[in-house]
């Protein structure tokens, strides 16, 4: 059956007509013609288009080579487009051929010229005077007598080792890694000890050094330290000239074959002995000496260099799946930054891991490289190195040691072939944690099929400061010495030479873990950075590597206690816990009887509560560690200062919006049992921000002076003063009231209104009879004044926006057509109130989403954008950071979770992007699959930003009116075109500038709440009103930003467009003047004119305008 | 910019004030202390034979360009001296259907702005105003209008709602709007079931027997009622040609999904979106 029959037949059946098909392949092919000469030229527009397709190509005949594809696809990746993505990312991080082409060539000489180095003569170790001028021993000869001798010998063996050969190498930083086989001749028996070797590695390099670097062909010549371990340097060079960047070749001497013996090596033995590490003669008390096992590993690993890479390249080497996954894996390392350093999960491990994997089938070698990341994921997710080591030997040599002799001896434990090296020496427990939990985390995104894993996977970093809740650094690090020898580390000294940051960072991570305990998810460390430095420089001494970071991951239900439960008084428990503790710990009596000891933190308000583990880690620091809080860098809380109503108390608002929230329970409650309604109530729900939490300043209980206002009496209702300042911004929060519904609601919106009107004024009436509250009733709400609060109820009636949609079509069907009016109603009495309470619902989850919100608005509308992004929109982008939060885990602290709300909306693609807010989990896979192929589709009608809830499924309801294309993309705090300065007498609002004023104006509020008997003044801001007035007066032909809570100046902006002259035409006159332009009469604003009316109606609040008139010309 | 503002100033001041073919334009300033002014543009209100207009011809004078700070009783003020003016109404757009204006409440209706219809006695008073050589001013010694915080305070201490005047209000408004209800009702009532001059019946809400509601949504629920129905007989899968077609629509499907993923790809690669650095 040919294609063309059986397209035939399909159109027959669907019933479509054949003209209109063969219409469709018209669109069709010039549809592809445009995509593809848009492909080719110009991707500057960067809009997605919705895909058409011609019926001919969707349903012409399989050929075997797509069908294939096809079946791969769906077998070895979960989508086609996750697999064009990683093919696209491999094909961005491998090497070219070209490149490789290049560095082989490199390779070729770089072996040439080594093996030209000349030798020298034998000399002691310790007389370094052969050494020549301009280089120095890239190693801490500490202490510095040693014996032994050494001569430079060039080496009998230089091999390319590790990822380079496999082509398991990522861009951008490629390495090849050499290693130089010294020649037996060098080495002496023995060398094993006291840093002997080490000391003849870095000799030989240091000689090497010399040599090479006068040599042309070299761009640089630096040192550095093989995976950030002190005693073993590398000598790096690169190429000269253009070719700079290109690759770095890492030089690593290592023993001959066989020159040490294994069984001296292993992790029980020791190889450095106390009494020439103290520099002290022998003591010969019979003393066992610590083992060593960190230098043993270190010694080992040199020698195995050749057999690690003999063994992958076996595993590996045939294996293009394999080599994808492991290129894969890298890159997930590396966005997670946890490749570096020393105790990285680097390059390497990765790569045995895998080896070992495939050696016991969890891994086959056909598998594509996304199957390859998965299980290797779903392995290290599952699988905790720290109790749970592996091994890759499989001999059952009893002379091997036993795996549980290298736990006792390292954190994490994954052995190699040959069953004496611990691959994972270095690795320690919280790297080993952290690994595993960032794999926990990409296995759930991996299962969750969401739509961008790919991009959050292995496209987004995740730098410390964004993953973790709290971050702490230590600096200076020298501190971190005295550490040691407060918490006895020597012979963890003696094993890593001297290194104390090394030494001093596992029984510190151990300890604040300890001391986090229940408020503790994750602790993770930075590790040093590699250094390098030139040649004719000493290696940096290791209080140089920078700072030590510490990430902590907080656990939301811990966090917030104040108490640390100890034992019993008296268990022998008990006595250790007073050890932890020191003087915090003290003797309480429960209300349960019990006698227990326990840890109390002063923390009053939520925002201390988020801070207790500063106060643990401090403590436990100075009193275990030596270290005083000085050197504690703790950041946590550092931007509660934004949204700390006042200033004077610590408090984040948290508190006071709870306050409020009460306040507005108790009134739904009196709401509900109101008697003498003709209507019941059937729904009383909140529609202000601070009843969802997210009110930057929440309102407060207010009691006004009275002498501060003019009052009318009649209406009990206080005015404000001309000759005053103007009073306290009170703003009534809104709660939407529905009532049921009854056949005898009128079924005409006039009378609706009317009807509504009516119910408002009867509110009023029964809330002051039945409850004694005071009330003020206009057409369309209701303001009430409970406890200092003032909430502005409206009634509402379901029906009502479908009653407005209504249009009577000629024939006299009626449809629903929406309106304006109509969609403004049914945003605000049912969208509104359920986006509120949803995000109540979801503040109880997250108890830091209230800050992060009132962050992300805080910091929108400092950058005078406040008006543009309204304020459910910014609720929603927060929202999307908790329930979304992959690759990260939902914040904890304020902090995070504004870094991380700078980072999405700074890095989405709202263009070809909605945000999906999946609120209450309510939309399945592929109602998100169909939401976003109907946003390409309808793409061009969509606001600039576009933000998809449950409930709102297409339209963007709060991102309607705004922002217009520039705001979005305009740099913060860009010049205005006029700049208007107001008089702080008249901001209400003055004291919540981020630049807080020291003093304001007095704002006619008595310090105490009680109860009022008048209404205060309400919503009355004059700088507000005056925007108002601007906007109606001259929307079309400015922009107008301003920061609400407390910015003395308006930037206006003019639009592009009105400055432009117009036709004439009766409709676009305003504010605009007729000028004569070659002869034609055209329209153009009115500046000056305009200008000056700036100030005029804003009499007594405007300063000055300032117009920057050199930005704009008629 | 401000300098050469004053020079056009002055240009214009020399050659007479421009304005649009068929309008006159009068300078308006707030007050003496302005120094550039706005530019009334009137015209005399004029439809075409045959058109209603809310407005009397020959007596409106149109105005365009209002500024925000002129009010109604403003603008009659200073344009009384051409003639006693009968009425002043802003609005938002030129008026260009005839549709019949109820009057608003002023409870339910906020105030509109900057086109005027300004409506005298006699029709000479509209090229008295036609000439008016201007500046007007706006706010003067003698009647002051208040900007800025002022007109805020007034303006919320206007906003403090009486509830007696709007109880009233409502009521006389649903006492006539009941009113009107009960009569149609009354006349549906009187023609139920009673056929007009040429024999049809008029099939109400009120009849015996309940009808489908005209509407477009009722139309679609039986559509779609229809549709299922069918989708119910239909069996899936049963001959051999719907087996392959199946399959064949599977493959389309996916040779879709396949190019819109190729697409996202071309744009993720121009938007450098696959460089892990």
């Amino acid at each position: 059956m040919g294609p063309a029959h059986k397209g035939a037949q399909h159109r027959g059946t669907a019933g479509e007509p054949e003209v209109m098909a063969s219409a469709l392949e018209g669109i069709g092919k010039e549809g592809k013609k445009e995509s593809s000469k848009k492909r080719s030229g110009s991707p500057v527009e960067g809009l997605l288009q919705p895909v058409k397709l011609s019926r001919a190509e969707l349903y012409k005949e399989p050929t075997n080579e797509e069908l294939n594809r096809l079946r791969e696809t769906e077998s070895l990746f979960h989508s086609s487009l996750l697999r064009l993505q990683v093919e696209e990312l491999l094909k961005e991080v491998r090497l070219s051929e070209k490149k490789k082409e290049r560095i082989d060539a490199f390779l070729q000489k770089v072996n040439q010229r080594i093996m030209r180095v000349p030798s020298t003569p034998e000399t002691e170790l310790t007389n370094q005077a052969w050494l020549r001028d301009g280089v120095r021993v890239p190693l801490h000869q500490v202490p510095y007598t040693v014996k032994g001798c050494f001569r430079f010998l060039p080496p009998a063996q230089v091999t390319v080792v590790g990822s380079y050969l496999l082509g398991t190498c990522i861009r951008p930083d490629i390495n090849v890694d050499v290693a130089l086989t010294m020649p037996r001749e060098i080495l002496q028996d023995k060398d094993g000890l006291n840093q002997r070797y080490f000391r003849k590695r870095a000799l030989y390099l240091a000689h090497l050094a010399h040599h090479l670097s006068q040599d042309p062909l070299f761009g640089s010549v630096r040192f550095s330290y093989t995976n950030g371990c002190h005693l073993k340097p590398s000598l790096l060079l690169r190429p000269h000239g253009k070719d700079e960047r290109l690759v770095t070749v890492r030089l690593h001497p290592c023993p001959p074959p066989d020159f040490f013996r294994p069984c001296r090596l292993l992790p029980s033995k020791n190889n450095v002995r106390t009494a020439w590490y103290q520099g002290q003669s022998p003591s010969g008390d019979g003393s066992p000496e610590p083992p060593t096992p960190h230098y043993n590993t270190w010694v080992l690993q040199d020698t195995a260099l050749e057999s690690h890479a003999q063994l992958l390249s076996t595993v590996l080497g045939s294996a293009s799946g394999l080599k994808d996954g492991v290129a894969l894996l890298k890159v997930w390392l590396r966005q997670r930054e946890l490749d570096k350093g020393l105790g990285g999960f680097s390059g390497f491990l990765v790569s045995m891991l895998v080896a070992f994997l495939v050696s016991t089938h969890k891994i086959h070698t056909t598998m594509s490289g996304y199957q390859v990341l998965r299980s290797t994921l779903q392995f290290l997710a599952s699988t905790d190195l720290t109790v749970n080591g592996i091994s890759l030997c499989f001999s059952s040599d009893p002379s091997l040691p036993a795996l549980a002799d290298f736990h006792q001896a390292f954190p994490v434990v994954f052995l190699d072939s040959s069953g004496r090296l611990n691959l994972c020496a270095d690795v320690t427990a919280s790297t080993c944690h952290q690994v595993q939990h960032e794999a926990r985390l990409s296995m759930v995104l991996l299962d969750s099929k969401a739509d961008d894993g790919f991009q959050l996977l292995l496209m987004t970093p995740k730098p410390m400061v964004r993953t973790f809740d709290h971050i702490l650094h230590l600096r200076p690090l020298s501190r971190l010495q005295a550490a040691c020898h407060r918490l006895k580390l020597w012979p963890e000294l003696q094993d890593h030479g001297g290194d104390y940051v090394s030494a001093a960072l596992g029984p510190l991570t151990t300890l604040l873990e300890q001391g986090l305990g229940s408020r503790l998810h994750l602790l993770a460390h930075s590790r040093p950075p590699v250094s390098e430095w030139d040649i004719s420089q000493d290696p940096p001494k290791h209080r140089d590597s920078g700072v030590l970071t510490l990430g902590l991951l907080l656990r939301p239900e811990g966090l917030t206690s104040v108490l640390e439960l100890g034992p019993e008084a008296d268990q022998p428990e008990a006595a250790d816990f007073r050890q932890f503790w020191g003087s915090r710990s003290e003797l309480r009596r429960f209300q349960d009887g019990a006698i227990r000891e326990a840890v109390v933190w002063e923390a009053a308000s939520m925002a201390q509560k988020r801070l207790i583990p500063h106060q643990v880690v401090t403590h436990l620091l100075t009193l275990h560690a030596d270290i005083p809080d000085t050197c504690v860098h703790y950041t946590g809380g550092l931007l509660d200062a934004l949204i700390q109503s006042l200033k004077e108390t610590s408090s984040t608002g948290e508190e006071a919006l709870a306050a409020a929230v009460r306040c507005y329970d108790d009134l739904s409650r009196l709401l509900w049992g109101l008697e003498g309604l003709p209507l019941t109530v059937s729904a009383v729900q909140g529609a202000h921000p601070a009843l969802r939490y997210t009110e930057v300043f929440p309102p407060t209980a207010v009691r006004p002076a009275y002498s501060f206002y003019e009052q009318l009496q009649e209406r009990a209702s206080l005015l404000p003063r001309p000759d005053k300042p103007c009073p306290a911004y009170v703003e009534p929060m809104t709660v939407v009231c529905h009532l049921e519904g009854s056949g005898q609601w009128p079924q005409d919106a006039e009378a609706i209104r009317r009807v509504r009107a009516a119910f408002q004024l009867r509110l009023a009436e029964l809330l002051t009879q039945q409850h004694g509250l005071q009330c003020r009733a206009t057409a369309t709400h209701t303001d009430v004044l409970k406890d200092g609060f003032v909430f502005r109820i409206r009634v509402a009636y379901q029906r009502e926006p479908q009653i407005l949609r209504e249009t009577r079509s000629p024939e006299g069907i009626i449809s629903l057509r929406d309106t304006p009016t109509s969609l403004r109603l049914e945003r605000d009495t049912r969208q509104l109130p359920l986006l509120t309470s949803t995000l109540h619902g979801l503040q109880q989850q997250h108890p830091a989403f209230s800050g992060v919100a009132r962050l992300a608005k805080r910091w929108v509308r400092a950058q005078l954008l406040g008006e543009e992004l309204t304020d459910e929109s910014l609720d929603l982008v927060a929202a999307a950071l908790f329930l979304h939060p992959e690759p990260f885990t939902p914040p904890s602290s304020p902090q995070v979770g504004f870094l991380r709300f700078l980072f999405l909306i700074s890095t989405f693609d709202w263009k070809n992007n909605p945000l999906i807010v999946n609120l209450n989990n309510e939309l399945t896979a592929e109602e998100q699959v169909e939401i976003r192929s109907v946003f390409l589709a309808t793409r061009t009608k969509l606001p600039v930003m576009v933000i998809i809830t449950p409930q709102d499924r297409k339209s963007s309801v709060w991102t309607q009116d705004g922002p217009s294309p520039q705001t979005v993309f305009r740099p913060p705090l860009d010049m205005y075109d006029v700049l208007i300065h107001l008089s702080p007498r008249h901001i209400p609002r003055h004291r919540q500038a981020v630049d807080s004023p020291a003093a304001s104006f007095c704002r006619g509020l008595l310090s105490e709440p009680g109860p009022s008997s008048l209404m205060p003044v309400l919503g009355y801001d004059p700088p507000q009103l005056y925007l108002a007035q601007l906007r109606e007066a001259f929307g079309d032909l400015a922009l107008f930003f301003y920061d609400q809570h407390g910015g003395k100046v308006i930037g206006v902006l003019w639009k592009p467009t009105s400055f432009q002259p117009q036709p004439l035409k009766a409709s676009n006159t305003k504010g605009r003047m007729v000028v004569s332009q070659g002869g034609e009469l055209v329209m153009v604003p009115n500046a000056e004119a305009i200008l000056e009316d700036f100030a005029i109606l804003g009499e007594g609040l405007v300063q000055a305008v300032e117009a920057r008139s050199e930005r704009w010309t008629v | 910019m401000v300098a050469r503002g004053r020079k056009r100033a002055a240009r214009e001041s020399e050659k007479g004030i421009l304005s649009p073919p068929g309008y006159s334009a009068i300078p308006i300033k707030f007050s003496e202390k302005q120094q550039s002014s706005h530019y009334l543009y009137v015209r005399e209100h004029k439809v075409r034979e045959g058109t209603k207009s809310s407005w009397p011809q020959k007596r409106t004078l149109f105005v365009l360009n209002v500024p925000p700070y002129c009010t109604e009783e403003c603008l009659s003020r200073l344009l009384s001296p051409c003639g006693p003016v009968q009425s002043v109404e802003l609005q938002e757009k030129p008026d260009l259907a005839e549709s019949p204006k109820e009057p608003k409440s002023k409870f339910f209706h906020p105030k509109p702005v900057p086109v005027a219809y300004v409506v005298f006695q006699k029709p000479r008073a509209v090229s008295a105003a036609l000439a008016l050589k201007g500046p007007l001013l706006v706010s003067t010694e003698s009647h002051p209008v208040k900007s800025g915080v002022h007109k805020w305070i007034r303006d919320y201490a206007d906003s403090v709602p009486d509830p007696e005047a709007l109880r009233v209000e409502v009521d006389t408004f649903m006492e006539t709007y009941d009113e009107k209800m009960a009569e149609e009702e009354a006349k549906a009532k009187e023609e139920e079931g009673v056929p007009d001059e040429e024999g049809w019946v008029k099939v109400t809400r009120r009849g015996r027997r309940p009808v489908l509601p005209r509407t477009e949504a009722a139309s679609l629920r039986v559509l779609e009622r229809e549709k299922r129905k069918r989708a119910r007989k239909e069996l899936l899968n049963f001959y051999a040609w719907q087996h392959r077609e199946t399959k064949m629509e599977h493959l389309a499907q996916l040779r879709k999904k396949f190019q819109e993923d190729k697409q996202r790809i071309e744009l993720m690669r121009a938007q450098r979106k696959f460089r892990p650095y």
